[in-house]
């Protein structure tokens, strides 16, 4: 079943076009991974995905809501981690999460979602003292607080130590297998390889290939992911 | 509803927790009541110092989270991206800023409080003659003021920026409206132009209320109109 379907989206920041078609679909309980250059419009493209920017031309469905007229219904299903946002400095972990709960209309428990995600022990530990590490797991029970279909992750694990990314995936596996459909933008090739169901490369503002880690590594002809994006963009540049 | 509740109690801890609006909203009201009342006496009229001081300054401390504390929290929730995050759940911008102001105006009524604990301990303050009046005309003041602050917290770029915009408005506003200085001790030139001034109505009907001399209802409507209109504007020049 689709969960997201993005039909030749575009948007233009002044004259700079940033997506020029971008066409994709994600089906419920994936791990769907977007990647590309920095730049590329990743960061465009999902938050045009999840109402927080307005596309300048082509179609999208989340959830079969639109994102732009029905963008109230949709942000009571979804979840979202900015790549760049943050919380109050004074607030503290609990806070934060009991909040978060509160503008939903059917919330997961937080209490129980700050154990399972072993935020427990910094309930009490303001924002502005949590290492990085912390912060981004307390984006992740934060963008899972309101119970979401769809989660879209952008750049979770960039500026994580490599234990901790490592232990961030655990925690995206743990979220598909509760049946939670996660977009996860990145540009970690192992990270894409080790997690996602099927990928898309975005760049020059379009899905240059879609697929599965395998299907992109063969049509590389390539040993591993890392070596097939390369062998695929050099060839598309 | 309980919501809304949530966030307004976390909104309040967290500015208690900020030194500066703590300062603002709790310390420097107190200083400027005891600098005030060194030479104690009366006002021309008769009138202890002190039954107007308090009055006059539960609308300063309300300026000062309205006007100062409040648009420089908004500003910089802005600029660090607080708000950007905000966006991308279902909270509202009206729920933004209702918690805001409530959570800001409690502020300013914890240091009215403190301020009357004060005049009562130490200067001795008549209590309020009406005291629903002085309710009533707070209220509607923190509603009014709320609202500009709001609308300056919309559309200015920074938090430094609405800090010292904020201060820019309020310093000479709260010396004209006889919100420091009592309106009687006044130049009459100074009072006609702080006539003109958003604090000058919340000033005399709070100050008609704790003296027991009857509301002016212009001020009261003043208020509101105020608040409709800048709550209004407020909101739609909001940017996340
Ligand atoms: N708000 C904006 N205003 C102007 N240009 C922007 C804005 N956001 C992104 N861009 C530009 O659009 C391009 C794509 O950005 P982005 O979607 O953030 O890429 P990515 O996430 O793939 O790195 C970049 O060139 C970026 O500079
Ligand atoms: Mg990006």
């Amino acid at each position: 079943m689709t969960v997201i379907e993005i039909n030749g989206l575009q948007k233009n920041y002044k004259d700079h076009k940033v997506l020029d078609g971008v066409t994709l679909t994600v089906g419920r309980g994936e791990i769907f991974g977007i990647l590309g250059p920095n730049g590329a419009g990743k960061t465009t493209t999902v938050e045009c995905a999840s109402g927080l920017r307005k596309p300048d031309g082509g179609t999208l469905r989340v959830l079969g809501l639109d994102p732009q007229t029905q963008r109230r219904e949709l942000l009571q299903r979804i979840g979202t981690q900015l790549q760049e946002a943050a919380l109050p400095d004074a607030i503290k972990v609990g806070e934060a999460l009991q909040m978060y709960a509160s503008f939903y209309d059917k919330p997961a428990d937080w209490r129980a979602l700050m154990e399972e995600w072993g935020l427990a022990e910094k309930r009490r530990a303001r924002f502005a003292s949590l290492s990085g590490g912390w912060k981004q797991r307390l984006f992740i029970a934060l963008a899972l607080v309101g119970n979401p279909e769809v989660v879209f992750l952008d750049e979770l694990t960039t500026g994580l130590d490599p234990s901790a990314r490592r232990l961030t995936w655990g925690l995206i596996r743990d979220m598909r297998d509760r049946g939670v459909t996660v977009v996860l933008v990145t540009h970690f090739m192992d990270e894409a390889e080790a997690l996602c169901d099927r990928i898309a490369v975005i760049d020059n503002g379009r899905v240059m290939h879609e697929g599965s880690p395998n299907e992109l590594i063969s049509a590389g002809q390539a040993a591993n992911l890392d070596d097939a994006y390369f062998a695929l963009t050099e060839r598309t540049v | 509803m309980k919501g809304l509740g949530n966030v307004i109690a976390i909104e309040l801890k967290l500015a208690m927790r900020d030194p500066m609006s703590a300062f603002f909203a709790l310390a420097f009201p107190a200083v400027i009541l005891w600098v005030k009342m060194r030479n104690g006496g009366t006002l021309p009229g008769g009138l202890p110092t002190i039954d107007a001081i308090v009055p006059m300054l539960s609308v300063f401390v309300t300026g000062l989270a309205s006007l100062v504390v409040l648009p420089a929290t908004l500003a910089q929730y802005r600029e660090r991206r607080v708000l950007k995050r905000l966006r991308a759940t279902p909270a509202s911008s009206t729920m933004v800023f209702g918690a805001q102001w409530a959570a800001h105006m409690l502020l300013a009524a914890l240091g009215f409080a403190l301020l009357a604990v004060i005049g009562l301990i130490a200067y001795g303050l008549s209590g309020p003659s009406n005291p629903g009046q002085v309710v009533l005309a707070w209220v509607l003041g923190a509603l009014s003021l709320g609202a500009i602050g709001l609308l300056l917290g919309a559309v200015v770029p920074s938090g430094r920026a609405a800090t010292v915009v904020g201060l820019a408005i309020f310093f000479p506003m709260v010396f004209v409206s006889g919100a420091m200085s009592a309106r009687e001790t006044l130049p009459e030139s100074m009072r006609s132009i702080g006539d003109w001034t958003p604090m000058a109505p919340a000033v005399q009907a709070i100050r008609a209320g704790w003296e027991g001399q009857p509301i002016s209802l212009p001020a009261l409507i003043v208020m509101a109109v105020i608040f409709v209109v800048a709550g209004g504007v407020a909101l739609k020049a909001f940017r996340w």
